[in-house]
């Protein structure tokens, strides 16, 4: 049978479920970076959670891959929200509370924030939101994405800028003042949209979306939840950049955050 | 009772409201109204107000940035339109809307969704004028815009009592057809059946035998299986040229293609053609046109075009992934004078912004990237254009040909509901577009739903890779009726409609065999597999239903419920449709070769030259299309090896998709194509010859290898008359010569032979006719490929091939083998093929991706030559130029230079920033 639809979960590996549900459709490349960096990736539909065929006492990290989950109906990641909270809540929580670390990318992002985890870790409590791109439509780009200082527990401090593939319609990280300030003074901003000179810019299209303050990925308080909308599963081999050709790259801009992620899991197992 | 939710932003910007404001100020120039807000609203019916607030609170605003209101207006304008789908069309949005509720614990019975429009202004806030007509005013400037396409919305004039559609079964009617006389028979055809007298009295004779009438599903299951869509009963009709008889088209196709077999896997016979991969994959591919619904309702038309082609894809041997996509659009160039328009047509900026975001809004949900793509700009587009789109799948090969279906197989219909939407389609598409036809096949039109399509693609890998799968085979064009007619030819199926999941009631059983509403797929499985396979559709939410089983019968027996409604013989159904005789002329070859476009006068002045080719580089078919493709997604999946655009600053355009199927393997599928209707109307020999070698010249200039590629044909053609058909023959001789030419075969192709407009005032439209022809094939490595942005100051540039007024057939293969050899060797920096725009434009797309300059030395034939099949290619230096390329005719042009200027010796030195404006200015216009 299969590896991808009945994989072998032994808890020697670092299992990682890809969530899948209707409409993913970022799934077979996020398989593929964990897979690169030694994980153990399974996809598990929504469904099979719903139906307890899996369960997320298996994994110890849990990805929400980019897509068009349920078509971006009503708003992006919104239909797949509700649905998680509804019936998932408690074994989320309790995922956490195993020292399982969670990433949303893109669609997955959307995801997160709109089921509350992100930025406050608190499900069921939305507290930013991330709104249309202010071009008013989708955008597929490659920007530089620097990252900082943040609480992200599994990051390790690189703070190097890097490129990647951005593509999306509504990615534009917006809230109130006085949700970005506390989002700010609590380190939990892990991205930002930079130039070419490596300053966070409001500017189009190195900003892609609009995003307050260039926001492009947020960690929670715990800092086991990362969520960003640009995609670092897709430049883990160099021929995925689309000047490899011209540039001499030494390692994928998206590599460090998978073998973080994998590196932590088997520090702290 | 109904609830009716309100949510409008308050916090930042209103982009909805902003963009129709823009467009009635630069579109319309309209400057009377100033201001547009939006607001979303939802409809529930069945549930609590509490219930409604719930949903109002948690689903629908986000109070961060957004206000609702429950049962009360919210725009403050007194002049509020608000457009929804018409009842009846689906709206993809209702079945999220009721999967949230549901995980609520809400229990809604029926939902809507759509948009309200405010307007404000000095006009508006008049009191001279009275509200009413203010409203008038406004619902002008809302038509004109196409706020609303009255095909499938409707502006909601006063609230709805339910959104529940009702209806009772439609009822089966016989037809008295053995009576009728011939002007009843062509009336009957007219608008409904679309075929010719001989083709009706063919059935009249067989019913007449039978001694019984037919029933209306017969009917209309006859009329879709001999549809030309269906048939191609000019590609295999018998063929009198100048009194000499010919082969059929097709048989002349398929007979040069099969003598080049080596990596065929499957030509002509499945949804897609199938070709060898490496290791035990095979990969596939499939264009088809979506002509004639995108024609009346370009956004559902280009959606359902897109995904059409993708189930072809899917549903090819016993399924298949999905890749890439192309999308290629001919249309009436944006600017036209609007009063060209004949009655019944849309204008050509808003064909092109709908087909636009329709390739964006389906394709992207999808998740197939679309990679490589055309625009081809003709007046003569205006009436009909054309919507090409082309898929590109990987299979395995031992599941790349679909079994045969046994005796107690059954077959099941997955994914969509069926409706009303799309009935005769198959027919319709083939017959001519009038006036009429905007008004009278309404229902040929609908809106795709891309994540349902997802879901069922999901659901046959799965089953496929569980061996679970006899045959899959796509609900397209007929329906029903085709693919249940199609896959029991040999053996005899029996159906029972009433078990077909409906949209609404109210469908009558010919209208549920025939309906061609999208994201179906039948699945055909022997019955042991069938409890797995209902599994694997409750994983993914997909619905499915047993509808037929094959019984060994050797006909198509129709129940519904327990009444027979068809039953037809398989032999008479399949074969009983008369082989066609076509008579046809040619005129002599006008052109003898390339059209000599450079009748303009060549420019003498420096200031000529750069106005010249400021004027070339902003013309239609040449500017830049890179606003568009950014709204294309071409990085899902993360196979993509080469973008659209790339180099210093991603904006220099390249030739073909190169494509890494499996991500841990270096294999590489190359995709281009190629097509030039203006030169296919002068000269559809040597047009079609050009369109060819356009397509393997880009294909080669990235590092596609020709002796590994396959092609795909499509002709979109005006109706056959005896001079179209002459020239379709011209056509079809050049692709077999240009087979013979490379030893590489067609594999798969399509025909649209309806190009052709007919308006009331005897005013007739031909669209130029067009041969598109599409190349896919294998590489070993995906790093031996280039791209063509330049990547160093001071090499060579040197211009490989022969530049005349048309293409030497004969030294073709060995420039292709040349370039090739050069590629892989490692040593070719950059490389593009020179195209319409001549060798000057390749070099422009090179220094603009390269942000570097040119000093060349050529003359101005040279620089304009549009000849396919030559390449120009950067390399280290002289030596290694001659090195690669001797044996074939190649010419040293001159170094790349810091500066970014294009400098011809004794000519010209232009600004590359200045023409690059003028590149990208119209479409950054269009798609801001």
């Amino acid at each position: 049978m299969d590896e991808t639809y009945e994989g072998d979960i032994s808890m020697k590996k670092v299992n990682v479920c890809i969530l899948q549900s209707d409409g993913t459709n970022c799934d077979n490349e996020l398989f593929y970076a964990f897979k690169k960096f030694g994980g153990n990736p399974q996809f598990v539909h929504v469904n099979q959670l719903r139906s307890k065929t899996k369960s997320l006492k298996d994994f110890h990290i849990l990805a929400l891959p980019g897509g068009f989950s349920y078509g971006d109906d009503v708003a992006s990641g919104k239909i797949w929200a509700i649905e998680l909270i509804s019936f998932l809540r408690n074994e989320i929580e309790k995922f956490k509370q195993r020292g399982g670390i969670i990433v949303g990318i893109c669609n997955g992002f959307q995801v997160l924030i709109r089921t509350g985890l992100l930025p406050f870790g608190e499900m069921g409590k939305m507290s930013a939101t991330l709104a249309p791109n202010s071009s008013g439509h989708f955008e597929c780009r490659w920007i530089k994405l620097k990252a900082e200082k943040n609480k992200c527990i599994f990051l390790k401090g690189k703070y190097d800028i890097g490129y990647f593939a951005v593509n999306h319609g509504e990615g534009k990280f917006f809230s109130t003042p006085q949700v970005i300030k506390k989002v700010e003074d609590e380190d939990l901003v892990v991205f930002r949209y930079v130039d070419e000179n490596g300053n966070s810019t409001q500017q189009y299209p190195q900003n892609p979306n609009g995003s307050l303050n260039a926001i492009a990925g947020v960690t929670d308080p715990s800092g086991r939840i990362l969520g960003l909308m640009p995609h670092p599963e897709k430049f883990i081999d160099s021929t995925q950049y689309p000047n490899w050709r011209r540039e001499k790259i030494s390692k994928p801009h998206g590599v460090f955050i998978f073998e973080d992620m994998i590196n932590y899991v088997k520090e702290n197992k | 009772m109904i609830h009716t939710i309100r949510v409008k932003t308050i916090i930042g910007r209103d982009l909805v409201g902003e963009g129709i404001l823009h467009d009635i100020h630069h579109t319309l120039g309209q400057k009377g109204v100033t201001q547009v807000e939006s607001a979303k609203v939802y409809r529930l019916e069945g549930i609590s107000e509490k219930d409604a607030k719930v949903l109002a609170e948690k689903v629908f605003c986000e109070s961060i940035y957004q206000k609702y209101t429950l049962n009360a207006p919210i725009l403050g304008s007194q002049l509020v339109f608000e457009i929804a789908y018409k009842p009846g069309v689906m709206n993809p949005e209702v079945g999220s809307i009721l999967k949230t509720a549901e995980d609520l614990g809400i229990k809604l019975i029926a939902a809507d969704s759509s948009h309200e429009y405010g307007f404000y202004g000095p006009s508006t806030g008049s009191t001279t004028l009275s509200t009413s007509s203010l409203r008038v005013e406004i619902e002008e400037i809302a038509k004109k815009l196409h706020l609303l396409n009255e095909m499938v919305e409707h502006f909601v004039t006063e609230e709805p009592k339910t959104l529940l559609i009702k209806g009772t079964p439609g009822k089966t009617n016989v037809i008295r057809l053995r009576r009728m006389t011939d002007s009843d028979l062509l009336e009957l055809s007219q608008d409904q059946l679309f075929l010719n007298l001989e083709e009706m009295k063919t059935i009249q004779n067989y019913f007449q035998k039978i001694k019984r009438d037919p029933t209306d599903l017969e009917l209309e299951t006859l009329a879709q299986t001999w549809s030309e869509h269906c048939a191609h009963k000019t590609f295999k009709a018998k063929i009198i040229l100048d009194g000499k008889e010919k082969e059929p088209l097709f048989t002349r196709l398929k007979k040069e293609a099969l003598k080049y077999n080596k990596n065929i896997v499957s030509a002509f016979i499945d949804n897609a053609g199938v070709m060898d991969f490496y290791e035990g994959w095979a990969i596939n591919g499939k264009a088809e046109t979506h002509n004639a619904p995108s024609a009346i309702e370009p956004y559902g038309g280009a959606m359902t075009g897109s995904g059409g082609v993708f189930r072809d894809v899917v549903a090819t041997g016993q399924g298949a992934k999905a890749l890439v996509s192309t999308d290629i659009f001919c249309l009436a160039p944006p600017d036209m004078d609007k009063s060209k328009l004949p009655p019944g047509t849309l204008p050509p900026d808003y064909m092109l912004k709908r087909v636009v975001y329709a390739v964006r809004d389906y394709g992207n949900r999808v998740g197939i990237p679309t990679n490589n793509g055309s625009f081809h700009f003709h007046e003569d587009f205006r009436a009909k254009p054309i919507v090409l789109v082309g898929a590109y799948g990987i299979l395995p090969k031992a599941k790349a040909k679909k079994g045969k279906p046994r005796v107690g197989d059954v077959a099941l219909v997955i994914g969509g509901r069926t409706g009303r939407d799309g009935i005769h389609g198959a027919t319709f598409s083939s017959g001519e577009m009038t006036e009429r036809t905007i008004s009278v096949n309404a229902q040929a039109v609908q809106i795709g739903n891309a994540i349902e399509e997802k879901r069922i693609f999901d659901v046959i890998l799965e089953a496929r890779d569980k061996d679970l799968i006899r045959v899959v085979q796509d609900l397209g064009a007929g329906g029903f009726s085709s693919a249940i007619g199609e896959t029991g030819a040999e053996i005899g199926v029996k159906v029972h409609l009433e078990k077909a999941p409906l949209k609404y009631q109210g469908l009558a059983p010919w209208e549920i065999f025939l309906s061609e509403s999208q994201e179906r797929m039948l699945i055909i499985l022997t019955k042991k597999n069938l409890r797995k396979f209902l599994e694997i559709c409750k994983k993914y939410n997909v619905e499915a239903k047993e509808l037929a089983e094959y019984d060994g019968s050797k006909r198509l027996k129709v129940y519904f419920g327990r009444e027979k409604v068809g039953d037809l013989e398989m032999k008479f159904l399949h074969s009983g449709l008369p082989q066609r005789v076509m008579k046809a002329f040619r005129l002599p070859s006008v052109a003898q070769g390339l059209r000599q476009n450079q009748q303009i006068k060549t420019p003498s002045t420096e200031k000529e030259w750069i106005k010249f080719l400021e004027e070339t580089l902003s013309g239609g078919d040449s500017n830049s299309k890179e606003p568009i493709l950014r709204m294309y997604d071409h990085t899902v999946q993360g196979t993509n090896v080469l973008p659209p655009f790339a180099g210093v600053g991603l904006d220099g355009p390249q030739d073909a998709a190169i494509i890494k199927p499996i991500l841990e393997k270096p294999y590489g599928l190359v995709v281009s194509h190629g097509l030039n209707p203006k030169l296919t109307k002068e000269d559809p020999y040597w047009g079609t010859i050009w369109s060819a070698t356009e397509a393997i010249s880009n294909y080669v200039a990235v590092g596609g290898d020709f002796k590994n590629a396959s092609l795909i044909n499509n002709y979109i053609w005006p109706n056959p008359s005896e001079e179209w058909l002459g020239k379709l023959d011209a056509s079809v001789t050049a692709v077999c010569d240009f087979m013979k030419t490379l030893k590489i075969p067609v594999i798969s192709g399509k025909d649209s032979l309806s190009a052709t407009y007919r308006g009331s005032s005897g005013v007739i439209i031909h669209s130029p006719p067009t041969v598109c022809i599409s190349v896919f094939g294998k590489i070993p490595d995906v790093k031996k490929t280039v791209s063509s942005d330049f990547k160093k100051v001071g090499s060579t540039i040197v211009l490989v091939g022969k530049q005349d007024l048309k293409v030497y057939l004969k030294v073709l293969p060995k420039v292709l083998e040349k370039m090739h050899k050069a590629i892989i060797s490692g040593k070719v920096l950059a490389s593009h093929d020179v195209s319409e725009g001549g060798l000057i434009t390749a070099i422009f797309d090179m220094c603009v991706g390269g942000n570097n300059g040119v000093n060349i030395k050529a003359n101005a034939e040279e620089l304009l030559l549009e000849t396919a099949g030559c390449f120009i290619v950067e390399v280290e230096n002289e030596t290694i130029a001659k090195k690669l390329f001797n044996g074939v005719q190649f010419k040293i042009l001159g170094k790349t230079i810091k500066e970014e200027k294009l400098v011809v010796d004794k000519l010209f030195s232009a600004d590359i920033d200045r023409l690059q404006k003028a590149w990208t200015k119209p479409m950054k216009e269009i798609f801001p």
